[in-house]
């Protein structure tokens, strides 16, 4: 440091001009204080309060499922997503990906007008010339007589639009669309076809005894995840007669990991496998293709034979040979008889129905590549992105004469495009879905257009009725008219449906019947001695889902990796090759390689790789763009026997040199003992308690509490605890007229039933503006002018955000570096703020911005916050997040809700700014909710009248909330249970939150030695 | 560090805090008590409350069902001043927005930070008057339109101290009563009420 005389002065002038520009900014500030605005209605619109939430009731369209939510609409704009308890398909629950359909909504980059291409680059026009060049473009092809080679490529989707939407080509004379599904387990579906009759027969959890699962993903992303979930969660909430579940695949998935036992078969080897079960091989052929012990095999078929009409064997492979796989594992259910019991296909969901397969789309790419296409139309599908390489999509589809897209978002689809004519989000458009047979389930706008935005169907009508030759054939000015119109009892019955969960009835048109394209099974043969498999992302599905940050920031549940992509390889393999996490690899395969970092994961067999799908776009939108590698890269154009893409063969892997940390929400995957995640054997529920009751040190509180919440509320500086003397406890006297101190919130989560599937982290995003850290423009700064650009840069350096996270640990296992062993158990517990009666964080705070309120809850007080972080540090659960930037400060670099992602934010909760310490509130919104609600209604709460975000999402029914000092409550009940206990019970903090020990059951084709 | 910096440096942070500290205390920073602020139309509760007789919830329909207590909106006001006053420069000013369909830009007055949940039906309907916090409201805009009108103003500091003194003392319903001038009869006789208590921990409106 320069110590010259002058130095000294100039810093003192420094001073006093820093003094006199503070004393002016203050003054200035004091001022002119801003001005709000008060902007009242023109007219009140009917049955609406301000700032009190409504609910419109409407289908979630992200999948094929037909989920019933509730939109909750404040002030005329949805704020979150929520499961229609009433609707039959989901219960009530929702997944992530549902509610991601929020920042799909609000996505800033969005189309906000249609686009034209002009002179080489897409530029903004208006409708009116948009719709101009459409209606001269199809006019064009009609004159020149090529309509009949005009190709449609729609998202997959129920109800009546397909319907609609062949009508519509049928009127302009071009052939039925194809509806495309990336995400649809398309082999499955084939062979259910063939084999039940039934696209997708009604799985019944509840009445399986043995599940035999071949890579058969239910609770990822394999067919109607919710429902699925919900049905597994219950049936295996019975404990002792819970289905066991075997999984049977070279990569243990998160369905995988909530199987009782892992059968770690070679790829391609599952056919053997249903051979031996099936009485068509050997039991020994079938272990060697496989590579595993002929014993397991010979365990597991003697398991299918013991399990009857309880078995339930489901095939979800992907490779070339998986309709024929599929085929053999419905031959097992209908030799156990078990058609009927655990597989129904008389009550078949109908979500499947229509599918295009690749081989169909093949065909369409070829006849552009062969320039006799002169006009295509691409809504809401991404084959540039979702088609193997060498499909040679890009190419083919320059070719095209005029290319049409509606697609909402700038993907890499739109971007090769002519015309744009984007489309409204589904929370903006009328609609429908089939919520299973005959069950109907409307979809109807919550919010106008965000932005310049019409929904297809408008915009369809809107060009035939401008062409004179068949404007007859559409009376109906809108897509609206035309639904209700046709609605079986009118509009009249129509406005009474929307208010209905769902309603019996089928679409309004059938969709025009299509040819499939039929060829032989053709997958070019890969060369190389590792199998790779590539497996659709359980948070991003194909990349449809990587341009909400939500679903990025999400871990994936296994591996616990966001805003990345990786290369799962065994710990064994990885150590014979020199490669440590983090290292790069370059997986190579006849179609491509992708180059990733390395996760070493035991849950891979040693001769395979596994990559996820969902990465790598080159477009997208902010969130997407340069994030992670597209694993359809690895993937050939090759098809199964019913047309079906193939994932997955054979390759090589090696290793680049390079090295990037793993963006990963992880500390450690093991429990060292630390009994955050408890399990008990089935069979010891049968058994006395031996826990419970039983006092080894007498007066030790940790056990004289237990199970349940029988410990004092709170070790507050007027509380029982602290200062027994003291005579003015406030609030903390129950004899307090508010009678605050009477209730005590709490929350059970059980063990048994989570299989944590994250739905509720998202659900806690969105509820309480929690934002996102990962995206690139987020990072720190490195100098004045340079940042790190790095996607999930914070991450890194630990600072993710979510409130709740869903910790994964191993058990079992210790030496994988050294041997391969499929037997492991993974637990997952979600963890988040835990309440405690007597919490650590509390008198460490300096400034009393963190205290225990009278009614239990643990409580964060943003405004006295100064950011000490001594609260985090003594934190033992590691619930607390900073603002390490302002996240949630507009004029600021790394904002998290950038315009008009900020719609949703919650106006009933605080957006934090920098610098401020926040965590799990236990939704105090919704308890003060509930409590105004109940006091307007001069009432008091009712048992379970409401509950948090995170327990209405959970597809699994794991999570409940409520008050445990009135029984009440379930919660109450639930908290004394006997696998109930406390993480960290022997710190004595009392937690408001009582985990429900996991339950486990022997694997249930073991070998009969041991 | 050398003893010349060392002399350098402490005045000036000395100076600095004192500035801040100085500046802080005359600025009255946390509150804006007494604010006044323009308004687009001169509006004057007056008439509407003590002439007409209209219940605040008239206008203000939500004070009692939701944590916002709602303005009126154009249509309204427009429900009365199609006939009344018609000739008036203000009401002129209104009927123009009704004819635009526009909504009238209203400048706020009372507004508490986004980190405060303050819910208007809870108070509404444990009986605290409006002019408890309001301050006379029913008097603003006795002087009319013209010379000596005076806009609305924060008549209460809307401080945290303001609001936990209330919560931990209780509410006085005759105090509120007078505020809000009720006949004196009335104020007499909840003179024997009690105070109404509320809770005060910092979850019941910080969250």
């Amino acid at each position: 440091m320069s110590t010259e005389a002058g130095s000294g002065v100039k810093r003192r002038d420094f001073l006093k001009i820093l003094g006199a520009t503070g004393a002016t900014t203050a003054v200035v500030g004091c001022s002119s204080e801003k001005v709000g605005k008060l902007i009242p209605y023109v007219s009140s619109p009917d049955n609406t309060v301000a700032g009190v939430s409504q609910f419109y009731a409407t289908t979630c369209k992200e999948c094929a499922t037909g989920c019933g939510v509730l939109a909750e609409v404040r002030d005329g704009r949805p704020i979150k997503l929520e499961g229609n308890p009433a609707h039959p398909v989901n219960r009530g629950a929702i997944c992530a990906t549902g509610m991601s359909a929020m920042q799909g909504l609000y996505n800033p980059d969005r189309y906000r007008q249609p686009m034209l291409r002009e002179n080489g680059t897409l530029t903004p026009v208006t409708w009116d010339r948009a719709l101009e060049v459409l209606g001269q473009k199809l006019g064009e092809v009609k004159s020149r007589g090529g309509a009949s080679e005009a190709v449609f490529l729609n998202a997959h989707e129920t109800g009546s639009f397909p319907g609609f939407l062949d009508q519509w080509l049928a009127a302009q004379g071009m052939p039925a669309h194809l509806s495309v599904d990336t995400m649809a387990p398309a082999a499955t579906i084939a062979a259910n076809r063939s084999a039940y009759g039934a696209a997708w027969p009604a799985l019944d959890f509840n009445a399986a005894s043995l599940i035999v699962s071949f890579s058969a993903d239910f609770l990822d992303a394999w067919g109607h995840k919710v429902p699925q979930q919900l049905g597994w969660a219950d049936a295996r909430a019975k404990l002792e007669g819970a289905p066991k579940l075997v999984y049977i695949g070279a990569r243990r998935s998160l369905t995988g990991l909530n199987a009782d036992q892992w059968i770690p078969a070679k790829p391609g080897s599952e056919m053997a496998i249903c051979a031996a079960i099936l009485g068509q091989g050997s039991t020994a052929d079938a272990a060697a293709a496989a590579d595993v012990p002929e014993a397991t095999i010979t365990a597991l078929v003697a398991a299918v034979k013991g399990a009857g009409s309880g078995l339930m064997a489901l095939c979800g492979i992907t490779t070339p040979d998986a309709v024929d796989c599929g085929r053999m594992v419905a031959d097992m259910n209908k030799a156990n008889g078990s058609v009927g019991t655990t597989i129904k296909p008389a009550e078949a969901h109908v979500g499947y129905e229509g599918l295009a397969s690749h081989l169909d789309v093949v065909a369409a790419v070829e006849r552009m590549a062969a320039g006799s296409v002169p006009v295509a139309f691409v809504r809401n599908v991404n084959p540039a992105h979702t088609m193997p390489a060498n499909a040679g999509f890009a190419e083919a589809f320059a070719k095209v004469g005029f290319k049409v897209s509606f697609s909402s978002y700038p993907d890499e689809t739109s971007e090769l495009c002519d015309l744009i004519l984007p489309d409204n989000h589904w929370l903006e458009s009328w609609g429908d879905a089939m919520a299973g047979a005959g069950q109907r389930s409307l979809q109807q706008p919550t919010l106008d257009p965000v932005f310049d935005t019409r929904s297809t169907a408008d915009v369809l009508i809107t060009a035939a009725r401008a062409d004179g030759t068949i404007a007859s054939r559409f009376p109906q000015a809108d897509y609206r008219t035309w639904l209700t119109a046709n609605f079986n009892g009118g509009a009249a019955a129509f406005a009474a449906a929307l208010t209905q969960p769902s309603v019996s009835g089928s679409p309004v048109v059938s969709r025009a019947s299509r040819t499939a394209t039929s060829r032989a099974a053709s997958t070019p043969a890969g060369e190389g001695t590792m199998h790779v498999v590539v497996y659709p992302s359980a948070t991003l599905g194909d990349g449809v889902g990587a341009n909400k940050p939500w679903l990025q920031e999400l871990p994936d549940p296994v591996t616990k990796i966001a805003w990345q992509s990786w290369v799962e390889i065994h710990p064994k393999t990885a150590k014979e090759m020199g490669v440590k996490e983090g290292d790069h690899l370059t997986v190579k395969t006849a179609a491509g390689e992708i180059t990733a970092p390395a996760y070493p994961y035991m849950g891979v067999r040693p001769d395979t790789v596994a990559v996820a799908l969902g990465q790598g776009h080159t477009a997208y939108g902010r969130f997407a763009k340069d994030v992670g590698v597209n694993a359809y890269r690895l993937v050939a154009n090759g098809w199964d026997s019913a047309g079906n893409l193939a994932l997955g063969g054979m390759g090589t892997v090696t290793r680049t040199g390079d090295h990037s940390p793993l963006v990963t929400t992880e500390g450690s995957a093991r429990q060292h003992g630390r009994k955050i995640a408890q399990a008990m054997m089935a069979a010891a529920l049968a058994g006395p308690d031996e826990e419970h009751g039983h006092h080894d040190i007498a007066g030790l509180v940790s056990q004289e509490y237990l199970p349940g919440l029988k410990s004092p509320v709170a070790a507050d500086a007027q509380g029982e605890m602290a200062n027994p003397l003291s005579k003015d406890k406030g609030m903390y006297n129950p004899e307090h007229p508010t009678k605050a101190e009477a209730r005590r919130w709490a929350m059970t989560i059980d063990l048994a039933r989570c299989t944590g599937c994250s739905a509720c982290v998202t659900a806690c995003y969105s509820e309480n503006n929690i934002p996102t850290v990962g995206a690139s423009y987020q990072g720190r700064a490195l100098s004045p002018v340079t940042w790190d650009e790095r996607p999930g840069a914070n991450i890194l350096k630990g600072r993710e955000m979510a409130w709740i996270r869903l910790e994964r640990y191993y058990e079992g296992n210790t030496n994988t570096e050294n041997e391969f062993s499929p037997d492991f158990e993974a637990r997952f517990v979600p963890m988040m703020c835990q309440h405690c009666g007597n919490a650590p964080c509390e008198p460490v705070c300096p400034v009393y911005a963190t205290y225990h309120s009278p009614d239990g809850l643990n409580v964060q007080v943003y405004n006295r916050c100064v950011g000490t972080r001594y609260c985090s540090n003594n934190c033992p659960y590691k619930v607390r997040y900073y603002n390490w930037f302002g996240y949630g400060e507009p004029e600021r670099r790394q904002y998290a809700w950038p315009e008009p992602m900020h719609w949703m934010l919650n106006p009933d909760v605080t957006v934090r700014g920098k610098g401020v310490m926040e965590k799990c509130t236990f939704c105090v919104q919704r308890i003060r909710e509930g409590e105004n609600r109940a006091r307007s209604e001069e009432r008091d709460l009712n048992p379970d009248e409401f509950t948090t975000a995170c327990a209405q999402a959970c597809p699994s029914r794991a999570i409940v909330f409520g008050d445990a000092a009135d029984e009440n409550w379930s919660v109450a009940k639930l908290a004394y249970d006997r696998r109930a206990y406390h993480v960290f019970e022997e710190l004595n903090t009392y937690t408001a939150v009582v985990y429900l020990k996991k339950v486990n059951h022997p694997a249930p084709a073991a070998p009969a030695t041991a | 560090m050398t003893t010349k910096k060392k002399w350098t440096v402490i005045p000036g942070f000395l100076a600095l805090a004192a500035a801040a500290t100085l500046l802080s205390a005359y600025s009255g920073a946390s509150s804006s008590q007494g604010k006044v602020v323009e308004q687009p139309i001169k509006f004057i509760h007056n008439p509407h409350v003590e002439k007409v007789g209209m219940n605040c919830l008239y206008c203000h329909s939500q004070a009692n069902k939701a944590m916002d207590p709602g303005n009126a909106s154009v249509a309204t006001c427009m429900g009365c001043h199609t006939l009344v006053k018609t000739d008036s420069p203000e009401i002129q000013k209104l009927t123009e927005y009704w004819n635009k369909k526009e909504p009238i830009p209203w400048n706020r007055v009372h507004k508490v930070p986004d980190y405060v949940q303050f819910p208007h039906m809870r108070h509404v309907n444990a009986g605290v008057t409006c002019q408890t916090c309001h301050g006379e409201i029913q008097k603003q805009g006795a002087a009319g339109v013209g010379e000596g009108y005076k806009p609305v103003e924060q008549a209460a500091s809307l401080n945290m101290g303001w609001c936990i003194n209330c919560h931990v003392q209780g509410y006085n319903p005759a105090e509120g009563a007078r505020l809000a001038g009720l006949p004196d009869s009335v104020v007499q006789a909840l003179k024997n009420e009690p105070v109404k208590k509320a809770r005060y921990d910092c979850a019941v409106c910080h969250y």
